[in-house]
Protein backbone atom coordinates (compact mmCIF):
# COMPACT_ATOMS: atom_id res chain seq x y z
CA UNK A 1 0.00 0.00 0.00
CA UNK A 2 0.94 3.54 -0.63
CA UNK A 3 -0.39 6.46 1.12
CA UNK A 4 -1.59 9.42 -1.64
CA UNK A 5 -2.92 12.39 -0.30
CA UNK A 6 -4.38 10.60 3.14
CA UNK A 7 -5.65 7.51 1.15
CA UNK A 8 -4.39 4.19 1.25
CA UNK A 9 -3.76 3.14 -2.02
CA UNK A 10 -3.12 -0.27 -3.66
CA UNK A 11 0.02 -0.48 -5.49
CA UNK A 12 1.80 -3.89 -5.05
CA UNK A 13 0.37 -6.93 -7.14
CA UNK A 14 -0.27 -9.06 -3.99
CA UNK A 15 -2.28 -5.82 -3.10
CA UNK A 16 -4.96 -5.24 -6.43
CA UNK A 17 -6.81 -7.83 -7.58
CA UNK A 18 -6.96 -8.97 -11.33
CA UNK A 19 -10.02 -6.55 -12.04
CA UNK A 20 -7.89 -3.41 -10.77
CA UNK A 21 -4.99 -4.56 -12.84
CA UNK A 22 -7.22 -4.97 -16.11
CA UNK A 23 -8.55 -1.74 -15.03
CA UNK A 24 -5.18 0.38 -14.89
CA UNK A 25 -4.02 -1.56 -17.73
CA UNK A 26 -7.08 0.09 -19.82
CA UNK A 27 -6.57 3.28 -18.69
CA UNK A 28 -3.24 2.99 -19.70
CA UNK A 29 -4.05 1.76 -22.98
CA UNK A 30 -6.31 4.74 -23.67
CA UNK A 31 -4.71 6.69 -26.65
CA UNK A 32 -7.30 9.69 -25.80
CA UNK A 33 -5.95 10.07 -22.50
CA UNK A 34 -2.33 11.97 -21.65
CA UNK A 35 -0.10 10.79 -19.21
CA UNK A 36 -1.28 12.82 -16.21
CA UNK A 37 -4.51 12.37 -16.98
CA UNK A 38 -3.93 8.63 -17.14
CA UNK A 39 -2.71 8.68 -13.91
CA UNK A 40 -5.24 10.68 -12.05
CA UNK A 41 -7.69 8.48 -13.60
CA UNK A 42 -5.98 5.43 -11.69
CA UNK A 43 -5.75 7.15 -8.75
CA UNK A 44 -9.53 8.16 -8.77
CA UNK A 45 -10.19 4.37 -9.56
CA UNK A 46 -8.05 3.25 -6.80
CA UNK A 47 -9.66 5.97 -4.01
CA UNK A 48 -8.07 9.36 -4.61
CA UNK A 49 -10.63 11.73 -6.02
CA UNK A 50 -9.25 13.87 -8.76
CA UNK A 51 -10.98 17.00 -6.64
CA UNK A 52 -7.77 16.18 -3.98
CA UNK A 53 -5.23 16.99 -7.10
CA UNK A 54 -5.92 20.69 -7.39
CA UNK A 55 -3.78 22.06 -5.34
CA UNK A 56 -0.63 19.20 -5.60
CA UNK A 57 2.05 21.15 -7.37
CA UNK A 58 3.85 18.99 -10.77
CA UNK A 59 6.84 18.28 -8.67
CA UNK A 60 5.23 16.38 -6.00
CA UNK A 61 2.29 14.40 -8.35
CA UNK A 62 5.34 13.46 -9.82
CA UNK A 63 6.43 11.75 -6.71
CA UNK A 64 3.27 10.49 -5.76
CA UNK A 65 3.54 8.36 -9.10
CA UNK A 66 7.08 7.17 -8.79
CA UNK A 67 6.03 5.62 -5.27
CA UNK A 68 2.96 4.10 -6.55
CA UNK A 69 5.25 2.84 -9.51
CA UNK A 70 7.48 1.45 -7.00
CA UNK A 71 6.48 -2.01 -7.30
CA UNK A 72 8.49 -4.71 -5.10
CA UNK A 73 8.84 -8.88 -5.78
CA UNK A 74 8.63 -10.99 -8.62
CA UNK A 75 6.32 -13.18 -8.46
CA UNK A 76 7.04 -16.97 -9.75
CA UNK A 77 4.27 -18.64 -11.99
CA UNK A 78 1.75 -20.48 -9.77
CA UNK A 79 1.05 -23.61 -11.55
CA UNK A 80 -2.68 -24.59 -9.95
CA UNK A 81 -5.09 -22.93 -7.66
CA UNK A 82 -8.04 -23.93 -5.49
CA UNK A 83 -11.31 -21.70 -5.83
CA UNK A 84 -14.46 -22.99 -4.21
CA UNK A 85 -13.02 -26.79 -3.84
CA UNK A 86 -11.62 -27.09 -7.35
CA UNK A 87 -8.45 -27.59 -8.64
CA UNK A 88 -7.42 -25.38 -11.50
CA UNK A 89 -4.23 -26.52 -13.39
CA UNK A 90 -1.80 -24.49 -15.75
CA UNK A 91 0.80 -26.77 -15.99
CA UNK A 92 2.47 -29.78 -14.19
CA UNK A 93 6.09 -29.16 -14.13
CA UNK A 94 7.66 -27.08 -16.99
CA UNK A 95 5.09 -24.06 -18.24
CA UNK A 96 4.15 -24.53 -21.95
CA UNK A 97 1.94 -22.96 -24.26
CA UNK A 98 -0.17 -25.82 -26.47
CA UNK A 99 -1.40 -25.10 -30.09
CA UNK A 100 -4.87 -24.77 -28.63
CA UNK A 101 -4.40 -22.47 -26.06
CA UNK A 102 -2.27 -19.99 -27.95
CA UNK A 103 -4.97 -19.60 -30.32
CA UNK A 104 -7.38 -18.71 -27.60
CA UNK A 105 -4.82 -16.43 -26.42
CA UNK A 106 -4.62 -14.93 -29.81
CA UNK A 107 -8.23 -14.38 -29.82
CA UNK A 108 -8.48 -12.64 -26.72
CA UNK A 109 -5.39 -10.39 -27.49
CA UNK A 110 -6.52 -9.35 -30.70
CA UNK A 111 -10.52 -8.56 -29.41
CA UNK A 112 -8.75 -6.25 -26.69
CA UNK A 113 -11.71 -6.21 -24.00
CA UNK A 114 -11.14 -4.83 -20.96
CA UNK A 115 -11.09 -8.24 -18.87
CA UNK A 116 -8.52 -9.91 -20.50
CA UNK A 117 -6.40 -10.72 -18.82
CA UNK A 118 -8.65 -12.55 -16.47
CA UNK A 119 -9.94 -14.60 -19.85
CA UNK A 120 -6.12 -15.31 -20.96
CA UNK A 121 -5.92 -17.00 -17.23
CA UNK A 122 -9.47 -18.97 -17.91
CA UNK A 123 -7.79 -20.58 -20.89
CA UNK A 124 -4.56 -21.64 -19.40
CA UNK A 125 -6.03 -22.81 -15.72
CA UNK A 126 -7.69 -25.74 -16.33
CA UNK A 127 -10.33 -27.38 -13.73
CA UNK A 128 -8.87 -30.52 -13.35
CA UNK A 129 -12.32 -32.87 -13.06
CA UNK A 130 -13.27 -31.48 -16.44
CA UNK A 131 -13.05 -32.66 -20.04
CA UNK A 132 -10.93 -30.95 -22.36
CA UNK A 133 -14.11 -29.49 -24.23
CA UNK A 134 -15.74 -28.54 -21.23
CA UNK A 135 -12.29 -26.66 -20.22
CA UNK A 136 -12.95 -24.32 -23.74
CA UNK A 137 -16.56 -23.86 -23.58
CA UNK A 138 -17.63 -19.69 -24.06
CA UNK A 139 -19.76 -20.02 -20.82
CA UNK A 140 -16.71 -22.04 -18.70
CA UNK A 141 -14.51 -19.74 -19.89
CA UNK A 142 -16.49 -16.57 -18.37
CA UNK A 143 -17.49 -18.46 -15.45
CA UNK A 144 -13.44 -19.03 -15.17
CA UNK A 145 -12.45 -15.29 -15.47
CA UNK A 146 -15.24 -14.51 -13.53
CA UNK A 147 -13.89 -16.18 -10.24
CA UNK A 148 -10.02 -15.10 -11.58
CA UNK A 149 -10.43 -11.06 -11.53
CA UNK A 150 -11.09 -11.53 -7.81
CA UNK A 151 -7.45 -13.34 -7.49
CA UNK A 152 -4.53 -11.04 -6.91
CA UNK A 153 -2.44 -9.66 -10.03
CA UNK A 154 0.74 -11.75 -8.81
CA UNK A 155 -1.27 -14.48 -10.40
CA UNK A 156 -1.44 -13.09 -13.50
CA UNK A 157 1.57 -10.72 -14.15
CA UNK A 158 4.35 -14.02 -14.40
CA UNK A 159 1.84 -15.41 -16.94
CA UNK A 160 1.63 -12.39 -19.19
CA UNK A 161 5.50 -12.18 -18.75
CA UNK A 162 5.79 -15.44 -19.96
CA UNK A 163 2.75 -15.57 -22.89
CA UNK A 164 4.13 -12.00 -24.08
CA UNK A 165 8.27 -14.02 -24.32
CA UNK A 166 6.93 -17.25 -25.85
CA UNK A 167 4.94 -15.19 -28.44
CA UNK A 168 7.08 -12.45 -29.66
CA UNK A 169 9.63 -15.19 -29.91
CA UNK A 170 6.68 -17.84 -31.47
CA UNK A 171 4.51 -16.58 -33.48
CA UNK A 172 5.56 -14.59 -37.35
CA UNK A 173 4.78 -11.08 -37.66
CA UNK A 174 2.09 -10.73 -40.21
CA UNK A 175 3.42 -10.66 -43.24
CA UNK A 176 1.22 -10.06 -45.90
CA UNK A 177 1.58 -11.60 -49.50
CA UNK A 178 3.11 -9.39 -51.80
CA UNK A 179 0.17 -7.26 -53.21
CA UNK A 180 0.00 -7.08 -56.80
CA UNK A 181 -2.55 -4.14 -57.50
CA UNK B 1 5.08 -34.92 -40.81
CA UNK B 2 5.91 -33.61 -44.67
CA UNK B 3 5.57 -30.40 -45.93
CA UNK B 4 6.20 -28.88 -48.87
CA UNK B 5 9.34 -26.99 -50.02
CA UNK B 6 8.04 -24.27 -51.89
CA UNK B 7 4.86 -23.37 -54.21
CA UNK B 8 5.79 -25.93 -57.07
CA UNK B 9 4.60 -28.38 -54.90
CA UNK B 10 1.43 -26.91 -54.39
CA UNK B 11 -1.47 -27.09 -57.05
CA UNK B 12 -4.13 -24.49 -58.08
CA UNK B 13 -7.02 -26.20 -55.45
CA UNK B 14 -4.34 -26.05 -52.52
CA UNK B 15 -3.32 -22.41 -53.31
CA UNK B 16 -6.97 -21.43 -53.48
CA UNK B 17 -7.43 -22.86 -50.10
CA UNK B 18 -4.20 -21.60 -48.74
CA UNK B 19 -5.29 -17.58 -49.79
CA UNK B 20 -8.97 -18.67 -48.64
CA UNK B 21 -7.10 -18.73 -44.81
CA UNK B 22 -5.59 -15.34 -45.05
CA UNK B 23 -9.45 -14.10 -44.20
CA UNK B 24 -8.31 -15.09 -40.49
CA UNK B 25 -7.17 -12.05 -38.51
CA UNK B 26 -5.55 -14.00 -36.18
CA UNK B 27 -1.57 -14.68 -37.83
CA UNK B 28 -0.47 -17.73 -35.31
CA UNK B 29 -4.54 -18.85 -36.01
CA UNK B 30 -4.09 -18.36 -39.30
CA UNK B 31 -0.58 -19.88 -40.00
CA UNK B 32 -1.82 -23.40 -37.90
CA UNK B 33 -4.68 -23.76 -40.32
CA UNK B 34 -2.32 -23.24 -43.65
CA UNK B 35 0.15 -25.41 -41.93
CA UNK B 36 -2.74 -28.34 -41.33
CA UNK B 37 -3.98 -27.76 -45.23
CA UNK B 38 0.01 -28.43 -46.58
CA UNK B 39 0.35 -31.47 -43.88
CA UNK B 40 -3.36 -33.00 -45.07
CA UNK B 41 -4.07 -33.27 -41.35
CA UNK B 42 -7.08 -31.63 -39.26
CA UNK B 43 -5.95 -28.69 -37.53
CA UNK B 44 -7.02 -30.19 -34.39
CA UNK B 45 -4.92 -32.84 -34.49
CA UNK B 46 -2.23 -30.13 -33.97
CA UNK B 47 -3.95 -28.28 -31.26
CA UNK B 48 -2.33 -30.25 -28.14
CA UNK B 49 1.57 -29.62 -29.45
CA UNK B 50 3.47 -27.25 -27.86
CA UNK B 51 3.98 -24.06 -29.97
CA UNK B 52 7.45 -24.60 -29.75
CA UNK B 53 7.10 -27.41 -32.15
CA UNK B 54 4.59 -25.51 -34.43
CA UNK B 55 6.64 -22.89 -35.04
CA UNK B 56 9.49 -24.80 -35.93
CA UNK B 57 6.80 -26.61 -38.37
CA UNK B 58 5.51 -22.86 -39.40
CA UNK B 59 9.30 -22.04 -40.48
CA UNK B 60 9.39 -24.26 -43.04
CA UNK B 61 6.41 -23.11 -44.60
CA UNK B 62 7.13 -19.33 -44.77
CA UNK B 63 7.59 -19.39 -48.44
CA UNK B 64 3.46 -19.57 -48.47
CA UNK B 65 3.92 -15.72 -47.80
CA UNK B 66 5.31 -14.82 -50.86
CA UNK B 67 3.81 -15.14 -54.41
CA UNK B 68 4.18 -18.04 -56.32
CA UNK B 69 6.20 -17.61 -59.70
CA UNK B 70 5.52 -14.96 -62.50
CA UNK B 71 6.78 -17.50 -65.24
CA UNK B 72 3.73 -19.40 -66.35
CA UNK B 73 3.73 -22.74 -68.90
CA UNK B 74 2.47 -21.81 -72.19
CA UNK B 75 1.24 -25.36 -72.52
CA UNK B 76 -1.27 -26.88 -70.46
CA UNK B 77 -1.33 -30.16 -71.81
CA UNK B 78 -3.53 -29.47 -74.47
CA UNK B 79 -4.64 -26.27 -73.86
CA UNK B 80 -2.73 -22.98 -74.79
CA UNK B 81 -1.61 -19.55 -73.31
CA UNK B 82 -3.51 -17.18 -75.82
CA UNK B 83 -1.52 -13.83 -76.09
CA UNK B 84 -3.30 -10.78 -74.61
CA UNK B 85 -3.09 -9.06 -77.66
CA UNK B 86 -5.31 -11.56 -78.81
CA UNK B 87 -8.15 -10.74 -76.58
CA UNK B 88 -11.62 -10.27 -77.66
CA UNK B 89 -13.78 -8.29 -75.75
CA UNK B 90 -16.06 -10.90 -74.17
CA UNK B 91 -13.05 -12.62 -72.72
CA UNK B 92 -11.80 -9.33 -71.32
CA UNK B 93 -15.08 -8.38 -69.65
CA UNK B 94 -14.91 -11.69 -68.12
CA UNK B 95 -11.62 -11.37 -66.87
CA UNK B 96 -12.68 -8.05 -65.42
CA UNK B 97 -15.07 -9.60 -63.80
CA UNK B 98 -13.31 -12.37 -61.91
CA UNK B 99 -10.17 -10.05 -61.29
CA UNK B 100 -12.53 -7.73 -59.45
CA UNK B 101 -14.11 -10.48 -57.73
CA UNK B 102 -10.63 -12.50 -56.10
CA UNK B 103 -8.72 -13.22 -58.51
CA UNK B 104 -6.77 -15.66 -56.23
CA UNK B 105 -10.32 -17.75 -55.70
CA UNK B 106 -11.25 -17.60 -59.36
CA UNK B 107 -7.23 -18.29 -60.98
CA UNK B 108 -9.17 -21.36 -62.74
CA UNK B 109 -11.64 -19.07 -63.97
CA UNK B 110 -8.87 -17.13 -65.03
CA UNK B 111 -6.58 -20.00 -66.40
CA UNK B 112 -9.59 -21.28 -68.63
CA UNK B 113 -10.07 -18.16 -70.46
CA UNK B 114 -6.40 -17.83 -71.36
CA UNK B 115 -5.64 -21.56 -71.57
CA UNK B 116 -7.09 -22.48 -74.71
CA UNK B 117 -7.09 -25.32 -77.76
CA UNK B 118 -5.49 -24.12 -81.04
CA UNK B 119 -4.95 -25.22 -84.63
CA UNK B 120 -3.25 -24.36 -87.19
CA UNK B 121 -5.99 -23.27 -90.46
CA UNK B 122 -5.04 -24.23 -94.15
CA UNK B 123 -3.05 -20.50 -94.22
CA UNK B 124 -0.79 -21.50 -91.35
CA UNK B 125 -2.47 -19.05 -89.24
CA UNK B 126 -2.68 -20.28 -85.55
CA UNK B 127 -6.48 -20.52 -84.67
CA UNK B 128 -7.45 -20.22 -80.65
CA UNK B 129 -11.03 -22.31 -79.97
CA UNK B 130 -13.95 -19.77 -79.69
CA UNK B 131 -14.59 -18.70 -76.42
CA UNK B 132 -18.16 -20.58 -76.71
CA UNK B 133 -17.91 -22.10 -73.29
CA UNK B 134 -18.47 -20.73 -69.57
CA UNK B 135 -14.97 -20.52 -67.52
CA UNK B 136 -17.36 -22.42 -64.65
CA UNK B 137 -17.49 -25.57 -66.55
CA UNK B 138 -13.63 -25.15 -67.11
CA UNK B 139 -11.91 -24.43 -64.01
CA UNK B 140 -11.36 -27.83 -62.27
CA UNK B 141 -9.42 -28.52 -65.43
CA UNK B 142 -6.94 -26.36 -63.97
CA UNK B 143 -7.01 -27.28 -60.18
CA UNK B 144 -4.84 -29.85 -60.10
CA UNK B 145 -1.79 -28.16 -61.51
CA UNK B 146 0.78 -26.84 -59.76
CA UNK B 147 0.47 -23.08 -59.06
CA UNK B 148 3.72 -22.33 -60.26
CA UNK B 149 2.33 -23.42 -63.87
CA UNK B 150 -0.33 -20.61 -64.38
CA UNK B 151 0.04 -17.96 -61.54
CA UNK B 152 2.23 -16.19 -63.52
CA UNK B 153 -0.69 -15.13 -65.62
CA UNK B 154 -2.35 -13.12 -62.84
CA UNK B 155 0.54 -10.05 -62.92
CA UNK B 156 0.67 -10.52 -66.21
CA UNK B 157 -2.50 -9.33 -67.18
CA UNK B 158 -2.35 -6.96 -63.95
CA UNK B 159 0.07 -5.15 -66.08
CA UNK B 160 -1.67 -5.38 -69.46
CA UNK B 161 -5.04 -4.08 -67.78
CA UNK B 162 -3.16 -1.10 -66.45
CA UNK B 163 -1.70 -0.01 -69.42
CA UNK B 164 -5.08 -0.83 -71.29
CA UNK B 165 -7.03 1.64 -68.61
CA UNK B 166 -4.21 4.13 -69.17
CA UNK B 167 -4.47 4.44 -72.67
CA UNK B 168 -8.77 3.74 -73.00
CA UNK B 169 -9.87 4.64 -69.10
CA UNK B 170 -11.34 8.14 -70.94
CA UNK B 171 -13.62 6.12 -73.26
CA UNK B 172 -15.12 4.66 -69.82
CA UNK B 173 -16.27 7.98 -68.35
CA UNK B 174 -17.11 11.57 -69.29
CA UNK B 175 -13.84 13.43 -68.02
CA UNK B 176 -16.57 16.82 -67.19
CA UNK B 177 -18.19 14.38 -65.04
CA UNK B 178 -14.75 13.53 -62.87
CA UNK B 179 -15.19 16.34 -60.67
CA UNK B 180 -18.55 15.65 -59.46
CA UNK B 181 -18.06 12.11 -58.36
CA UNK B 182 -17.82 13.38 -54.35
CA UNK B 183 -20.30 15.52 -54.88
CA UNK B 184 -23.00 15.24 -52.47
CA UNK B 185 -26.79 15.97 -54.04
CA UNK B 186 -28.46 19.01 -52.66
CA UNK B 187 -31.54 18.68 -54.70
CA UNK B 188 -33.89 15.33 -55.31
CA UNK B 189 -32.83 16.13 -58.84
CA UNK B 190 -29.27 15.63 -58.15
CA UNK B 191 -29.65 12.87 -56.45
CA UNK B 192 -31.17 10.81 -59.00
CA UNK B 193 -28.77 12.20 -61.81
CA UNK B 194 -26.47 10.74 -58.84
CA UNK B 195 -28.38 7.43 -58.86
CA UNK B 196 -28.27 6.97 -62.66
CA UNK B 197 -24.61 8.01 -62.88
CA UNK B 198 -24.37 5.29 -59.82
CA UNK B 199 -25.93 2.72 -62.32
CA UNK B 200 -24.49 3.87 -65.44
CA UNK B 201 -21.08 2.55 -63.67
CA UNK B 202 -22.91 -0.96 -62.35
CA UNK B 203 -23.92 -1.31 -66.35
CA UNK B 204 -20.90 -0.20 -67.57
CA UNK B 205 -19.75 -2.96 -69.80
CA UNK B 206 -23.28 -3.93 -70.92
CA UNK B 207 -23.85 -0.24 -71.84
CA UNK B 208 -20.58 -0.51 -74.02
CA UNK B 209 -21.38 -3.91 -76.15
CA UNK B 210 -25.08 -2.16 -76.36
CA UNK B 211 -23.59 0.57 -77.77
CA UNK B 212 -21.45 -0.91 -80.04
CA UNK B 213 -24.29 -3.55 -81.16
CA UNK B 214 -26.40 0.01 -82.35
CA UNK B 215 -28.79 -1.20 -79.80
CA UNK B 216 -29.60 -4.64 -82.20
CA UNK B 217 -29.25 -7.53 -79.27
CA UNK B 218 -29.28 -10.09 -82.58
CA UNK B 219 -25.22 -8.55 -82.75
CA UNK B 220 -24.49 -9.12 -79.00
CA UNK B 221 -22.32 -12.41 -79.69
CA UNK B 222 -20.62 -10.94 -82.41
CA UNK B 223 -19.38 -7.98 -80.86
CA UNK B 224 -18.26 -9.84 -77.74
CA UNK B 225 -16.00 -11.80 -80.11
CA UNK B 226 -14.38 -8.35 -81.71
CA UNK B 227 -10.84 -8.48 -80.92
CA UNK B 228 -10.42 -5.85 -77.62
CA UNK B 229 -7.48 -3.72 -78.88
CA UNK B 230 -8.73 -3.02 -82.40
CA UNK B 231 -12.06 -2.16 -81.10
CA UNK B 232 -11.02 -0.11 -78.92
CA UNK B 233 -8.90 2.08 -81.11
CA UNK B 234 -11.89 2.23 -83.45
CA UNK B 235 -13.59 3.98 -80.02
CA UNK B 236 -10.90 6.40 -79.45
CA UNK B 237 -10.41 7.35 -82.91
CA UNK B 238 -14.66 8.05 -82.65
CA UNK B 239 -14.36 9.81 -80.00
CA UNK B 240 -11.45 11.67 -80.72
CA UNK B 241 -12.50 13.09 -84.36
CA UNK B 242 -16.45 13.69 -82.67
CA UNK B 243 -17.95 10.95 -85.32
Amino acid sequence: MVNILGFDVPNQLNELTVQQFETITTIHADIELDVIDKHLQVFEFLGVPTIKWDDVEIEEFKEIVKSFNDVTGKPELVSSLEIDGYTYTAFEDKFKLSVKDTKSIEKIMNSKHKGYVSELLAVLFKRTDLTKVEHYSDAHIKLKSKLIRELKAEIAVPYLVEIGQKLSKHIPKDAPTEILE
Amino acid sequence: MHLPKSWSEIDVLQFKEIRELYTIPEVFNREVEILAVLADVSSEDLEDLDIEDVSALIKEIKFVNSEPSKQYKHQVDDYHFKPLDKLTIGEYIDLEFYFSKDYNQHIGHIASIFYRQKSTNQWGVTVYEPYDFSPRQRFELFEDYSINDIYGIVPEFIAFRENFMETYGNLFHDESEEDEEDEKPTTSQESKDIQLKKSELKWGWERLVYSLCNEDLTKFKEVLNLPLIMTFNMLAMKKELNV
